[in-house]
């Protein structure tokens, strides 16, 4: 059987999709990635192997994600995508008719405008964070909760609390005000999610077009009290896909495949081999010029496989792969 | 008394060779790099934009250099820039540097007071040597633009990327050291003829995006993570919507005669920006509106908190003339791998787009 690998190394999570040759999702895997990204890849790939068959072989691997270049360079990539080229094309695979996808990640969160099957706009937040995956879950840990129970109490309110939420440090301050003043805790959370959602919207989505059908991506998306508010806050059906927190490892294997079939060249595939091998990562200072870039290093026993961080390419040039 | 000016891109090379050329004493200060930025940005209000930073930072490198007498754009106008000069004097006389700041007006009679200055700073220097000078440092800012402009479309083919770059940089150099005109153009043919020799990938019809926005942001590279360079890696061919010779050329002597080469951008604004708003802001409406049907896609540079550009950003979306515009803000907060992802997403977005033209 013919399969593609998808792997998105984002800041929080780590994710792997395989499709096979009908681009249906043979298997997938969702991990934190710690701050670890070379070990969680090693580990998705271990895991992956367990999962596949025997006759299941890799045709092309693609990443995407922060670390899309870093993990290009360790699996030996066919393709490096960005993740809202991933994220609109995954969409696309599973609602043709999309015209808006939302996806809220741990650190970053966007909005895909997309017409007839074509991306035409799209935005990412730029100077903040507020409004995504990480602060849900740092808030979830205040209030001694997990994310999970975050969801289902925040469900349960009945008179939601109205927190300002234009900026995540003002919005804590607010929540323990509230708190303070006696108001109920599933009140108070679910105030916290249409804040966040009033804040992507005024933000990320300034200026877009936001049209029906909308497709709810990211790992934010397993969190109901958000779909909810989301949905009251844009007064029309937010369509959750299947495998919504996937889904920028799918559009990666799905371009990946395309761009195998119109190929001439078999896969730069690496093989699960590369989960046993000991990267070792290391930094340095250039002092060519006053700008004292930090370059950061990828090695295997000494020999360098990339290098990058620069202003300017001095140092992506010299290693000339 | 001795000389110093920020920079923005390239000027100083014209500046310097007027300078040479008149005798005056000046001290350039080092190019941008990560040390102005960060003086720039120490002693800084945190709202001002990155043109303050930047050139605050010129003007505290160049005071440490012993330079006396800065040399600052100023003038009124809707736009913060008109007291930029006095802020960054009074910070620099806080810092306890004893210089003074000269304004460079662009708001009006810049050309008298261009000439003004000059004769000013020359020690009262004769007409008959002011004139040859300006104009030897105008001839080498026309041809420091007219290389870029071919880097520009070569950037985005040649098959080793980075070549054209590399050849520019030279010849930046080789231009600045030129001290007459047969140096000055040989330089400027040669260079022109190396980097049209440059191997290309003949096959592929670039992108071509169109580059507007604020002008310092535009023209000086360190501001915006040399988008245009990172564009040309991507393939792309970028066409800026201002150049320095240009500009000067008209700010400072077409204009006073009348001739106005806003009044066509300014023109096409006009259905969605009825009046100036500071700074760069109707010319960035206006140039969305004429180029939309000329370029694959248009990338808007802004200043973090830019009033007049912020305003256009606004408009942008609105204008029946459909453009994808991109908007980049640039300031210290600003990181590559960030920008990269956009721009990447963008160039996907373009091909996209001209993909279903060529199928329709």
């Amino acid at each position: 059987m013919k399969t593609y690998l998808g792997i998105d190394v984002g800041s929080v999570t780590t994710k792997f999709a395989v499709l096979d040759e009908n681009n249906e999702l043979v298997t997938n895997i969702y991990l934190p990635t710690q701050g670890k990204p070379i070990e969680m890849v090693q580990q998705g790939l271990k895991q992956i192997k367990q999962q596949l068959s025997n006759g299941a072989d890799i045709c092309g691997v693609a990443t995407t994600g922060s670390a899309r270049y870093l993990a290009g360079v360790i699996v030996g990539a066919d393709l490096v995508k960005n993740e809202i080229t991933s994220q609109a094309v995954a969409a696309l695979q599973y609602i043709p008719q999309v015209q808006t996808v939302i996806e809220i990640g741990g650190q970053d969160s966007k909005i895909i405008i997309i017409r007839d099957g074509i991306v035409t706009d799209f935005g990412m937040n730029t100077v903040c964070a507020a409004g995504t995956g990480s602060f849900l879950d740092h808030q979830a840990l205040r209030l001694n909760m997990n994310i999970e129970e975050l969801s289902r109490r925040a469900l349960d309110s009945q008179t939601p609390v109205r927190i300002a939420g234009r900026c995540t440090v003002f919005a804590e301050s607010d929540m323990v005000h509230k708190q303070q003043m006696g108001h109920r805790t599933e009140d108070i959370l679910y105030g916290l999610c249409q804040a966040l959602v009033r804040n992507y919207l005024n933000n990320v989505g300034m200026g877009k077009d936001i049209q029906p059908p909308i497709v709810f991506q990211g790992g934010v998306a397993f969190n109901q009290a958000i779909v909810k508010a989301l949905r009251e806050e844009l007064n029309n059906e937010i369509i959750v896909p299947p495998h919504h927190e996937v889904m920028g490892a799918i559009g990666a294997a799905l371009l990946v495949h395309e761009e195998m079939v119109n190929s001439q060249n078999g896969s730069k595939f690496k093989g699960f081999e590369v989960s046993e091998i000991k990267y070792h990562t290391s930094s340095f200072e250039c002092k060519a010029c006053p700008n004292l870039c930090e370059i950061a290093q990828l090695s295997i026993n000494g020999q360098v496989l990339a290098q990058w961080g620069g202003r300017c390419d001095l140092w992506e040039r010299s290693q000339s792969r | 008394m001795r000389i110093g000016m920020p920079h923005m891109g390239n000027i100083f090379i014209p500046f310097k060779a007027m300078f040479q050329r008149l005798g005056v004493d000046y001290i350039m200060p080092p190019v941008n790099n990560q040390r102005t930025l960060s003086l720039g940005v120490k002693h800084s209000p945190e709202g001002l934009c990155i043109p303050f930073k930047l050139t605050l930072g010129n003007l505290i490198e160049a005071a440490e250099l012993g330079a006396d007498t800065l040399l600052m754009i100023g003038g009124y106008g809707i736009c913060r820039l008109g007291y930029y000069a006095k802020v960054q004097e009074q910070i620099l006389h806080d810092l306890g540097y004893d210089v003074e700041m000269i304004q460079l007006g662009v708001s009006e009679r810049k050309f008298f007071g261009l000439l003004k200055m000059i004769k000013r700073l020359s020690n009262n220097a004769p007409w008959t040597k002011i004139v040859p000078a300006i104009r030897f440092g105008l001839a080498k800012s026309n041809a420091l633009d007219r290389i870029e402009r071919v880097v520009q479309k070569v950037r985005a083919v040649e098959q080793v990327k980075g070549t054209a770059n590399r050849l520019l940089a030279k010849a930046v150099k080789a231009i600045d050291q030129a001290d007459d005109y047969n140096t000055l153009n040989k330089v400027r043919m040669d260079y022109i003829d190396q980097i049209n020799q440059i191997n290309k990938d003949g096959q592929t019809q670039p992108l071509i995006v169109g580059i507007t926005g604020e002008i310092y942001v535009l023209l000086e590279p360190f501001s915006n993570l040399d988008v245009e360079s990172e564009l040309g890696k991507l393939g792309v061919e970028t066409r800026r919507t201002l150049f320095l010779s240009e500009w000067t050329k008209f700010s400072f002597f077409l204009n006073s005669l009348g001739l106005n080469e806003k009044a066509r951008i300014h023109k096409a604004a006009l259905p969605y920006l009825k009046r100036d708003v500071g700074g760069d802001g109707w010319e960035s409406v206006g140039e969305k509106v004429l180029y939309a049907k000329e370029y694959d896609g248009l990338i808007h540079l802004a200043p973090f908190t830019c009033m007049p550009e912020i305003i256009a950003q606004n408009i942008m979306p609105a204008t029946k003339e459909n453009i994808p515009v991109l908007t980049i803000l640039c300031d210290e907060q600003m990181a590559k791998p960030g920008m990269l992802t956009r721009l990447e997403a963008f160039v996907d977005l373009m091909e996209w787009k001209r993909r279903a033209q060529k199928n329709h």
